[in-house]
């Protein structure tokens, strides 16, 4: 009876099923309550991943084949050009090996720490979040690298992001451009500190910036160190356009990221801040240092 | 099944590593959607509805969003699109390529509204700076497959 029932009305059935269930996995990840939306999760990625590393070292390969060849062309003249620099850079050398002494003389008589040094994962990036709505990366290391959640993420220009799911081989990376994402920042001739979020364009804005603060076009960012998820001092990016609403107790700030997240391929993950613990609590909240 | 599968794979694969490339000003079409959109003019809206659920599941696990959006989106979208597709005549354009720009007004129209739901809500405005670019481009390029198919079938009948 009851399966002719169902049979009958299984269009209905199957949609209501479709949509609670999706409905049943959404509430419990954003209560944070989902084992087993993880392990789905886990079960769909692991299904793509092989096929993602295999496209990510053949477009890797292939890259660099072409690159070397470009290379080859050019490294006649670009060989003059560099033993012309390697001159000039040894006296560079020499300035700078002085200037460093001085410094570590001036460093014990301040009692100021040494500069910090990471331990660092480097990584690949082999996806691209699939949606409009949400700017995330896939990396193609996870748990088994001593990838963790909330662990920072950088590129040689700047701050990438921080880990927001870990998997045993790959692991999600969520942008300093995504709408939920936050970072807190510093402006580093004004000292003056805000909160970067991104939105759902290309940009970010940091939000919270005093109104004293003479915040210009083309002042640099970088993190705050407030918040124990991102180290302080890595660069973000640099301020493009103020906005100072009346009547409102902060001014915002627009600003380019100095990493060009569309041709992001490679990342390092910083695992520990030598001297300093592990960076990004595990346990800290998904939208970053709010 | 192993036909769908395998096309699942292949939106995975091209949405999450080659969509990115085709952006204009960061907005990317939806290839899930374009794949579910053809789909439907040849399954049953249950099939269609379990398909769209399986393909968003896919769409969520290598996005931001949380577990499920899309899966919800696209299993109505789904449903929804193969009860209307069996009232479109499917050897014209036009009224195919409306169908897919409004499905996908329509999903993310959807998709909007969820997130509101769960507090990770975008702004009103993102319905003009994202559903309604996202379901034009994604139309644009629906249009694009159709018109190259019609081409084929044109040479296929000259030769």
């Amino acid at each position: 009876m009851l399966l002719r029932v169902i049979l009958r009305y299984r269009r209905a059935v199957i949609l209501s099923i479709a949509l609670l269930v999706s409905f049943l996995f959404m509430t419990l990840q954003v209560r944070q309550e989902g084992p087993l939306v993880d392990l789905v999760e886990r079960g769909l990625v692991l299904t793509v991943t092989p096929f993602l590393k295999l496209y990510a070292a053949v477009t890797g390969t292939t890259s660099r084949l072409w690159a070397n060849y470009v290379d080859l062309r050019r490294v006649r003249g670009e060989n003059l050009r560099l033993q012309e620099e390697m001159a000039a850079l040894r006296e560079e050398v020499r300035r700078l090996a002085e200037a460093g002494l001085e410094n570590s003389r001036l460093r014990q008589l301040l009692d100021l720490p040494a500069g910090r040094e990471f331990d660092l994962v480097a990584a690949q990036v082999i996806a691209k979040d699939t949606t409009n709505w949400f700017k995330t990366i896939m990396i193609n290391k996870g748990s088994e690298a001593g990838v963790q959640r909330s662990l920072p993420v950088i590129a040689t220009e700047g701050l990438v992001g921080r880990v927001v799911e870990v998997m045993p081989w790959t692991a999600k990376v969520q942008l300093l451009t995504d709408p939920v994402s936050s970072v807190g920042a510093l402006l580093q001739e004004q000292r003056g500190t805000g909160l970067v979020t991104g939105d759902l364009g290309q940009t970010a804005t940091v939000k919270y910036l005093p109104l004293m603060a003479e915040v210009r076009v083309g002042d640099v960012v970088l993190t705050s160190g407030m918040g124990g998820v991102f180290p302080k001092g890595i660069l973000i990016g640099t301020v493009t356009a103020t906005h100072r609403k009346s009547g409102a107790l902060f001014q915002e700030a627009a600003i380019q990221p100095s990493v060009d997240f569309g041709r992001l391929e490679e990342v390092l993950v910083i695992t520990r801040e030598r001297g300093a613990g592990s960076p990004g609590a595990p346990g800290a909240p998904r939208g970053g240092d709010r | 099944m192993t036909r769908f599968l395998l096309g699942l794979l292949l939106v995975t694969l091209l949405q999450t590593t080659l969509a990115h490339r085709l952006g204009v000003a960061g907005i990317r079409p939806d290839l899930y959607l374009l794949f579910l959109f053809f789909l439907s003019f040849r399954a049953s809206p249950e099939v269609a509805t379990a398909m769209g659920f399986l393909l968003g599941l896919y769409q969520d696990a290598f996005s931001g969003a949380p577990f499920g959006l899309h899966a919800f989106a696209l299993s109505a979208g789904g449903f929804a699109l193969s009860l209307v597709a069996e009232g479109v005549d499917a050897s014209r354009v036009f009224p195919r390529l409306v169908l897919l720009a409004g499905s996908g007004l329509a999903v993310g129209s959807l998709t909007h509204l969820l997130l509101h739901f769960f507090r990770l809500g975008p702004p009103v405005g993102a319905l003009l700076t994202v559903v309604l670019p996202t379901a034009l481009y994604t139309a644009l390029l629906g249009a694009a497959i159709l018109g190259a198919r019609q081409l084929k079938a044109r040479l296929e009948v000259r030769l």
